[in-house]
């Protein structure tokens, strides 16, 4: 062969090589966005909707059920108020705590666990016992979980510097000086967890609202968690990882984006001890905080309307109008309560109020968050050394969380597939450009996102991977950034209208966390109880 | 042009081919020979069982030659490719059914047969085509001196050469493809003289490609490091979605691994088994309902079956393979004296502990046999979570009993477990005894109430247990105790998982 016929040919190659290259990644993984019912919560910022011809009356109505929705109605129906009825747009209850499920298991759609309660929280330990999470109390006054829904062993792994090590606190590889700075870290937060303000409240407490408000304590609200790690003189890139992902985590919001004093929250407000179980330790299930959902919802039979989307919510001479659209009827319909809870978020409730002052005040001050959530059905996947496949896996330095094996605590010795449950704040952007870039993106796009960063830890997850469904959370939570936990616009708007409509909902709170919501649900009843 | 020089050469072309016959037909009477007394046991029966099989069989084809009448080269070439065919598959061909019981020695047999026929009538053959060619007492004298040589040739390098290197199934393939070589050449050499050489050629060359597929791929059907692995010739091995099911076979004993950990040796599995079993068994009294979990060999539920109160075995082992193995493969259920076909007994092949959580039956005695804690997947096994739901399957004097790994290489393992029994609720009672196989082996019984009495006497048929023996078993020296408070093994904290990778890692290190 001449040189010159050489070259031609290895240019044309290299010139059909993407091509090929195309053609091989074709073989697009099936699934489908599953999508938080955008379109349909959208017709309420982009239609207007008819009167309805008549009003039900009707004792309690509470929209929204998600948590806090749920547990209102739960505490309501629990005291004696029977006449509640609960509506949500969702086809299914459950808000961020949904869940769904396949021939191999369930699997969350969203929250999938809840750390190991505190003690001191007497309403949603007595609620753990009604779900049978708690069997019983030792001798010591502790609780005694169920040993099916403690997270099993191996519980946590981070992929870094080539294995996998064991929890999420990087260690592995890590030089003295850098494991030196967690140690600053964590005995400052030890020095957290055991504080207690001027006014002799825990520094950090569940829900928030019981925590101290010690001015002293009070300023880590008007600096970023990074501020406050460079005050602390925490400097290590893995820390500094590791932070963000926590938050991230947690909040759905990067460290130097979140408020310190909700950063620090994070890891100082969890106290909980158990009679059988370590203080770190979560409560989870194959459908994550799906499995509390069933148990919120366990009393509220026939008082659950889903496929209803409230249009509006209008305080009248004793009572509530909510005007609600059918969402597979397409028709709207009328009720008349007495009571009112509004468990949804505050951008949500503006409208539904026509409350252009409150719509200012969420859009001037609260940022709600995307989420893609992706469930992936795998066979079997190869694995890099170190700790074997655990519940929570996480790639250090990955801009994913990492995902959850669904099928985790199946006590079963051989899985046929595994559900795993991939989550990804979308925190690249600001929320507004990031969400419109979510609902732009199609299917195959995010399969490939989430194959490409899932690559380096399997590197057969391409052809092992049967099935990849997306969820896209538009306004999953609300971010608590500096102002957001100890300014004053969360308790403004939390205020009750004209004694009827109450509000509970985990953004009133500045931290989404199941336990905020169930105590946001409850204090929203108790208003009602005593009105009553 | 071919002339004399073309007939004398052809004459030698024959002889070697010949010679090369001879020796791939000792070769597969040997293959089939060594086969059966690996997988059959009795190496003198099985050996003089196969040369007889062999030897008649060549009387056989001998006979049969009669009736080629024309176009002997052809036919001569079309059984060579026959003979490598059916030899160079032969190993395979057995392996593979081995674990269809009944059918395994009509299939080992037909094979020795075909073989011998197929050899039988090219001796024959060749005579009669070489006879015009040769006078007839130098074709006598070379064509059986070259037989013999042959012959000679193969008993020599396959035991020093063949079955170390390349091993049963590669040799025989190997045989094969030389035959059908052989086949092909002579194809070539005589293409004037056979009618349709293409069609015979085309055959040829798809059993080559056959067999040297089969030859690459045989490194999976039975891996050389694999048989390397095991001290002994591994005589059944397969991969099931559960497990590595190996079966290794010496002249003492025959082993079960899994998932490369031995699971018995059929020397001293009576030690064990009885060990296993009858303290349990004679703990309660009139055991009627017994309980097995794992245990698919069958050998705990030929213990169990020795006593005359029993009325029905439940046995749950997670693989069907095993269980069926155990049931239809006449040597293993030798070993078993064909417990998992006695009609007491059911064979229920489901996931232990899903298992248990549906069940709703109690049972008087319950026998764990699970294997060793090695990993979280089986570590579930060994959980409070578990031995709470083994609980609730036990009648109010019921007694269980666990195989609990070495207290002597694991003794904090061994120790976890019977911690776990207690912290769900049970009385314990730990024994071990001396396993050849095994080592130091631990057992834990678990009682739901009442303290464990020694029983007078064992009376049933045994090798090994007696009210002196158990009492030895009772006693722990200083080097298999704890020396530590140990943690209770739970599904959150896998603890048994962790004391078991320690001290078993730290054993195999050394």
């Amino acid at each position: 062969m001449k040189r010159s016929e050489f070259i031609k040919l290895t240019a044309g190659m290299a010139a059909a090589a993407p091509l090929l290259h195309a053609c091989a990644s074709e073989k697009s993984i099936p699934g489908e966005i599953v999508g938080a019912s955008a379109a349909t919560g959208h017709l309420l910022r982009d239609h207007s909707f008819n009167a309805p011809a008549e009003y039900e009356q009707r004792g309690v109505v509470v929209i929204g059920a998600g948590v806090s929705g749920l547990s209102a109605a739960r505490y309501l129906v629990q005291q004696g108020v029977k006449d509640v009825i609960v509506l949500d747009l969702e086809p299914q209850a459950g808000g961020n705590a949904a869940s769904g499920s396949n021939a191999f298991s369930k699997y969350p759609w969203g929250a999938h666990y809840v750390p190991v309660p505190n003690n001191n929280l007497t309403e949603y330990l007595s609620f753990l016992e009604e779900a049978k999470v708690i069997t019983g109390y030792a001798d010591a006054g502790l609780p005694v979980y169920d040993e099916f829904y403690l997270c099993h062993e191996p519980e946590e792994r981070l992929y870094i510097n080539g294995q996998w090590q064991e929890g999420l606190i990087p260690n592995f590889g890590l030089n003295a000086s850098e494991l030196q700075v967690f140690k600053q870290f964590f005995s400052l937060i030890t020095h957290f967890k055991q504080l207690k303000g001027s006014d002799g409240r825990d520094a950090f407490s569940i829900p928030v609202d019981t925590s101290s408000r010690d001015e002293s304590l009070r300023v880590l609200d008007r600096m970023t968690m990074k501020a406050w790690m460079d005050g602390q003189n925490l400097i290590s890139e893995h820390i500094r990882w590791y932070v963000d992902y926590c938050t991230r985590d947690d909040f759905g919001t990067p460290y130097d984006v979140v408020s310190a004093w909700a950063g620090i929250h994070y890891f100082a407000s969890r106290k909980g001890k158990a009679a059988n179980a370590a203080y770190n330790d979560v409560l989870t299930w194959e459908q994550g905080n799906g499995f509390l959902i069933e148990a919120l919802k366990k009393n509220l039979d026939g008082k659950l309307v889903t496929g209803a989307l409230a249009t509006a919510v209008k305080p009248t001479g004793d009572g509530v109008k909510i005007d609600y659209l059918d969402v597979v009827t397409r028709q709207v319909k009328g009720l008349e309560a007495r009571q009112c809870v509004m468990a949804v978020p505050q951008f949500v409730a503006a409208r539904l109020l026509r409350d252009e002052e409150r719509g200012k005040t969420v859009k001037g001050h609260f940022q709600y968050v995307p989420w893609m959530v992706a469930n992936l059905t795998v066979n079997s996947l190869h694995e890099r050394g170190g700790q074997p496949a655990s519940w929570d896996n996480v790639i250090y330095g990955g801009r994913s969380l990492g995902y959850v094996d669904a099928t985790h605590q199946q006590i079963r010795q051989l899985k046929e597939r595994r559900n795993l449950t991939y989550y990804l704040p979308l925190t690249h952007a600001l929320p507004d450009t990031a969400r419109k870039e979510a609902y732009r993106t199609q299917h195959a796009a995010w399969a490939e996102k989430i194959l490409v960063d899932l690559q380096p830890v399997h590197p057969d997850i391409r052809q092992n991977t049967e099935r990849i469904d997306i969820m896209l959370w538009g306004h999953a939570m609300v971010q608590p950034r500096p102002g957001i936990i100890h300014g004053d616009v969360r308790q403004s708007l939390a205020k009750s209208i004209e004694g009827r409509i109450h509000f509970a909902h985990t953004d009133l709170a500045g931290v989404s966390i199941f336990e905020e919501g169930f105590y946001q649900g409850i204090a929203a009843a108790r208003k009602i109880l005593q009105q009553t | 042009m071919k002339g004399t020089t073309g007939k004398h050469s052809a004459q030698w072309v024959l002889l070697v081919a010949v010679f090369i016959i001879a020796t791939c037909g000792l070769i597969y009477e040997l293959v089939a020979g060594t086969l059966a007394s690996y997988l059959l046991g009795d190496s003198v029966t099985q050996f003089s069982i196969i040369i007889g099989v062999y030897l008649f069989s060549m009387g056989i084809g001998s006979y049969l030659s009669r009736f080629f009448n024309d176009h002997l080269i052809e036919w001569f070439i079309r059984i060579e490719l026959l003979v490598g065919l059916v030899g160079g598959f032969s190993a395979i061909i057995l392996f593979l059914v081995f674990p269809l019981a009944f059918s395994f020695q009509p299939i080992l047999y037909a094979l020795v047969a075909m073989t011998g026929i197929l050899v039988g009538i090219e001796i024959p053959l060749l005579l009669r085509i070489l006879k015009d060619k040769v006078e007839f007492k130098e074709l006598v004298s070379r064509v059986f001196t070259y037989d013999y040589i042959g012959a000679l040739l193969a008993s020599l390098i396959f035991p020093l050469v063949f079955v170390p290197y390349l091993g049963l199934i590669r040799t025989s393939l190997f045989f094969g493809l030389l035959n059908v070589g052989v086949g092909l050449y002579l194809c070539r050499y005589f293409a004037v003289e056979i009618r349709r050489a293409g069609a015979i050629r085309f055959g040829g060359i798809l059993i080559l490609i056959a067999e040297t597929v089969a030859f690459i791929f045989s490194e999976q059907i039975m891996s050389f490091s694999e048989t390397l692995a095991y001290n002994d010739q591994v005589v059944y091995s397969t991969s099931t979605p559960y497990q590595r099911i190996v079966i290794t076979k010496n002249r003492h004993d025959l082993r079960l691994y899994l998932n490369n950990n031995l699971q018995f040796s059929s020397a001293d599995e009576y030690r064990y088994h009885e060990a296993l079993v009858h303290p349990a068994m004679t703990a309660v009294r009139e055991p009627r309902n017994v309980l097995i979990l794992g245990g698919g060999d069958g050998l705990a539920a030929r213990e169990i079956l020795k006593y005359k109160s029993v009325k029905t075995v439940q046995l749950v082992d997670l693989d069907p393979v095993m269980t069926r193995l155990f049931t239809g493969q006449h040597i293993l259920s030798e070993i078993n004296r064909h417990s998992l076909r006695d009609p007491r007994v059911t064979v229920i092949n489901a996931d232990a502990f899903m298992w248990l959580k549906e069940n709703e039956k109690q049972f008087d005695c319950v026998v764990i046999d699970f294997p060793d804690p090695s990993g979280f997947s089986v570590g579930k096994l060994y959980t409070t979570a578990f031995y709470r739901l083994l609980k609730t399957a036990m009648k109010p004097g019921a007694v269980a009993v666990i195989q609990s790994t070495s207290p002597y290489v694991a003794p904090k393992s061994f120790w976890c477990v019977s911690e776990t029994l207690k912290a769900s609720g049970f009385q314990t009672v730990a024994y071990h005894n001396y396993v050849p196989s095994f080592g130091e082996w631990g057992y834990v019984m678990a009682m739901k109430s009442g303290a464990y009495q020694l029983p007078d006497t064992f009376s049933i048929e045994k090798k090994y247990i007696s009210r002196a023996v158990m009492e030895q078993m009772l006693q722990f020296p200083d080097d298999m105790l704890a020396h530590e408070p140990l943690e209770v093994n739970k599904l959150n904290n896998q603890a048994l998982v962790n004391y078991f990778e320690k001290e078993w890692g730290k054993y195999l290190e050394q």
